[in-house]
């Protein structure tokens, strides 16, 4: 019981950190490999709202998520519009050179030592029973929850309203959307908007549940796997895949080896390239437009 | 009969559109440089040697990744773990069999061999992204598998790995390091160079430009691609096992993804497609930390920010990087070719074609 | 003849910087018309409505000579989807609908011209072509060739657009189906009010619906005129129309009945 407990936290933490990916991949055929470092200047984010607003934790947690949007929509306006056209490899290396100074201007801006914005909001990580004697801390739950949330905003978003056909109009024929009056780097900067902010928050959770460090970012490193092993461009796949990778991590954490956590997403992954690369429920042509 | 002679130069046999140096004053030039190369050591400091040496070093892992991405266009993230497949291979003989240099050098070519082999299957089926994300996940498989053998063994800080040994003489001394490494780059590179005028070369270039008009021409886009990976991880995995007895030391963490991204940088720096774009974005990216460093002691900045420096490191590292992706996709063989030309040109400007661009 | 809506002025469309698509091409198309741009394959047609719809930049080419007038405006170098908003929609030859998009979402996802009624023209897009209104949940991607036609056309006009190019219609169209769409075309002049641009291989079919003509050559424009004209004209029938000759030495429609005839003799 309390394994699947688990596996239901880790899988949430996956999916809200996937969906980014996701996003990204499906409007502009980019993978972000500076996830892990946007998830984690989110957190970042939060811990500097927590002490600008003391005493207001939601006011906080609001600010610190409208500030990951304007910082998705920042990366897209300052650095990745120009790659636009350009090829596959130089977009990656661009995510991850931006990763790079990211990481470089937290540690400076921020120190290396490991934040605890949970105490700064002035909260208790209580844990709650469940029925069945497992247990879950109110954190894993609130995440549990906002993965939730998120997942049904965002089909709600792309089904249902006039934007989010637009943006998967643009993801799937560019230059037809272009002719029916779509402004295609209005949906880009979006699509990265979106994905920073869902990124963020998962790195905010994440830091209110285990502290704020480095390892952020490997955490975000880990869940593309999910997104690839779901399928790059389907976020019923990322959640499907978050939860296949998560269910694999920890029974062999819990069963086999705990040094195994950081390789199984990618064991996971490499399995998957093998049988099916387009993933679960990705199209089977994208791998020839790649 | 004795034509008029025209400027420019043009080449009348056919040998002469396959050398490697087909005008005097390059060949000229050249030996002048392989004259300062060899007095290098005996005019340079320590730090200087040392430097040189990991240029040296990280150009054989460079040109490696040159020949796999800048020419044959197959992307690989997972450059970190071939160079760690090399240095764990020697690290494990080494101390389990106590093997001498010159077995382990040619079982971490073996091993790269190998390893060449798998991280080129996905190559078969995957292109461009998934490609890339395929090797990155063997890069962690790779680290993950030094890592479990260094907790096993109890090595969990690193394995120790004597210098290499000739009966009575050893390769600790960094001057005799120096020159063994320059051979060791001067081979790789007249390798590689002689490798892209064969028919090999030529498959790879097919194959980056298109595969289906490749496979048309009866290029066996397969065998293209495998032998591709095949050489560039054997030139790896043997800078791995040179990079082992060089530090004296692996350990898992030195091959971190960083380590990868450095190499990528130095092909993207250097300018794709060109040994001499591998060769500048070596020195490049090696000095690169150094310059930051000899910059922040001018500027008096380094009492303040020591606790940072690997921040500052980091933070101008990844601007570069984007600098360079954004505004001179060609990279530093740009700037050169560019430079070249005016001179050449000089000064007579030539402005390009006037239009609305 | 009012002012001209669209006005090409000595156009010259380059690509690579170096081959020259289109040289010199001049056209107006009056409000409210419908003109036929006809041509063989490589004539320099798609060029010219590339240029009109903003798409020229993403070949490497561009216009280096003239310009592209709309209503007054220069349009030649902007970016289509400005294109689009000025009013401007295209029907293109190839990939003409989202096929991972139902058909309501294909007409939902167009961006109307400022100041039009959306609902409008989504709903006018339904009246003029009922039988997307009964395919609406259906994934665009499983349509029929005539029904992604329709579709595609139908999208365009929830732009709202005050002049609808159309690229080959007639490709890959039955002959029925063909006549069919131009006769819908002449529908949406009348319920819109647009001006319409045709380009097209099959001048028969253009030249029925179309009130003028203009015919390219090797990127040139050779000859214009109104449809009863440019039919009357001896080359037109000969090359384009296949109906004209006589003279025996050129091959004739004729000529290629017997050919077929004795093909299937040999085969």
């Amino acid at each position: 019981m309390q394994i699947a407990v688990n596996i239901a936290v880790l899988a949430s933490i996956y999916a809200l950190i996937c969906c980014g990916y996701v996003l990204i991949y499906r409007a502009t055929r980019v993978l972000s490999l500076a996830h892990g470092e946007l998830m984690m200047l989110g957190a970042y984010g939060l811990y500097a709202t927590a002490s600008l607003f003391k005493g207001h934790p939601l006011i906080a947690l609001a600010a610190a998520a409208g500030l990951a949007l304007a910082v998705g929509l920042a990366v897209y306006a300052a650095l990745m519009w120009r790659m636009t056209g350009e090829s596959v490899l130089a977009a990656v290396l661009a995510t991850i050179a931006l990763g790079i100074l990211l990481r470089g201007a937290m540690m400076l801006a921020f120190g290396t030592l490991t934040q605890h914005p949970l105490r700064d909001l002035g909260w208790e990580n209580a844990s709650i029973g469940l029925p069945g004697g497992a247990r879950i801390s109110a954190v894993g739950a609130a995440l549990i929850l906002s993965t939730g949330l998120v997942y049904g905003g965002l089909f709600a978003f792309l089904r249902g309203t006039r934007w989010g056909m637009r943006m998967r109009a643009a993801g799937q024929n560019p230059l037809l959307a272009a002719q029916r009056g779509i402004g295609l780097h209005g949906i880009y900067a979006l699509s990265w908007g979106l994905a920073t902010f869902t990124g963020g928050l998962a790195g905010m959770l994440i830091a209110l549940d285990a502290g704020l460090e480095s390892t952020l970012v490997i955490i975000g490193l880990k869940a593309f796997p999910a997104a690839l092993v779901g399928g790059l461009d389907s976020l019923v796949g990322a959640l499907a895949g978050s939860l296949v990778v998560a269910s694999a991590e920890v029974l062999l954490i819990q069963y086999v080896d705990p040094l195994l956590s950081d390789v199984v997403p990618f064991f996971v992954l490499l399995a998957m390239l093998v049988v099916r690369p387009w993933g679960l429920f990705g199209t089977r042509e994208e791998l020839d437009r790649v | 009969m004795n034509v008029a002679r025209s400027s420019g130069y043009y080449r009348t046999r056919y040998g002469e559109d396959f050398a490697l140096l087909d005008t005097k004053t390059q060949k000229a030039w050249c030996a002048v440089f392989v004259a300062a190369l060899l007095a290098y050591p005996f005019v340079a400091g320590p730090l200087a040697l040392d430097l040189a040496n990991q240029v040296l070093l990280a150009s054989l892992g460079a040109i490696a990744l040159m020949l796999l991405t800048g020419y044959a266009g197959q992307i690989s993230l997972g450059h970190a773990g071939l160079l760690a497949a090399g240095a764990f291979t020697t690290g494990i003989l080494f101390k389990e069999l106590a093997a001498p240099f010159w077995l382990t050098l040619p079982a971490a070519a073996l091993a790269g061999a190998a390893l060449g082999v798998i991280f080129g299957l996905p190559s078969l089926r995957l292109r461009g992204l998934y490609l890339a994300v395929s090797t990155l996940a063997l890069h962690f498989i790779v680290i993950y598998a030094g890592g479990e053998y260094e907790t096993r063994r109890g090595f969990s800080t690193g394995i120790i790995v004597d210098p290499p040994r000739l009966g009575d003489w050893a390769l600790d001394e960094p001057r005799a390091w120096y020159f063994v490494l320059l051979a060791a780059a001067a081979a790789t590179l007249l390798f590689a160079a002689n490798l892209l005028r064969s028919r090999t070369g030529r498959a790879w270039r097919a194959i980056h430009g298109r595969e289906a008009v490749a496979a048309a021409l009866g290029i066996s886009v397969h065998r293209a691609k495998l032998s591709a990976f095949v050489v560039s991880s054997t030139i790896t995995a043997i800078a791995g096992c040179l990079f082992a007895y060089y530090r004296g030391f692996v350990s898992a963490e030195a091959f971190s993804l960083y380590l990868t991204i450095e190499y990528v940088a130095m092909v993207i720096i250097g300018g794709m497609g060109s040994l001499l774009g591998a060769l500048l974005g070596t020195v490049f990216v090696v000095l690169f930390p150094y310059a930051i460093d000899a910059a922040m002691n001018l500027l008096g900045l380094a009492e303040r920010l020591s606790s940072v420096v690997f921040a500052v490191n980091y933070s101008a590292f990844g601007l570069v990087m984007i600098l360079f992706l954004v505004f001179e996709p060609q990279g530093l063989v740009g700037l050169w070719r560019r430079a070249q030309d005016w001179f050449l040109l000089w000064p007579f400007k030539q402005r390009p074609l006037a239009g609305p661009r | 003849m009012s002012a001209p809506l669209l006005r090409l002025e000595k156009l010259e469309v380059t690509y690579h910087r170096v081959i020259t698509a289109v040289q010199g091409v001049s056209l107006e198309v009056a409000p409210g018309t419908i003109v036929a741009l006809l041509g063989t394959n490589g004539a320099g047609k798609t060029t010219t409505l590339r240029a009109t719809s903003g798409f020229i930049g993403l070949d490497d080419a561009r216009v280096t000579e003239g310009a592209v007038v709309f209503d007054g405006e220069r349009i030649e170098n902007l970016p289509p989807h400005r294109v689009t908003a000025l009013g401007i929609a295209l029907v293109p030859e190839r990939n003409k609908v989202f096929e991972n998009l139902s058909v309501a979402e294909n007409l939902d996802a167009a961006v109307p011209r400022p100041g039009a009624r959306r609902r409008r023209s989504i709903e006018l897009a339904y009246e003029i072509f009922p039988a997307l209104g009964r395919l609406r949940r259906r994934e665009a991607g499983y349509l029929s060739g005539g029904e992604r036609q329709m579709l595609a056309i139908g999208s365009a006009l929830a732009c709202a657009p005050r002049l609808l190019l159309v690229d080959e219609l007639s490709q890959g169209l039955a002959p029925l189906l063909v006549e069919e769409m131009m006769r819908r075309l002449e529908t949406v002049r009348a319920e819109t009010g647009a001006t319409i641009l045709l380009v097209e291989q099959n001048a028969q079919v253009a030249l029925e619906v179309a009130d003028y003509g203009y015919v390219m050559e090797n990127g040139r424009i050779v000859l214009d005129g109104t449809p009863e004209r440019l039919r009357a004209h001896q080359d037109i029938r000969e090359f384009y129309l296949g109906t004209g000759g006589g003279t025996g030495r050129r091959r004739s429609y004729r000529d290629v009945k017997q050919y077929r005839r004795s093909r299937r003799w040999y085969g």
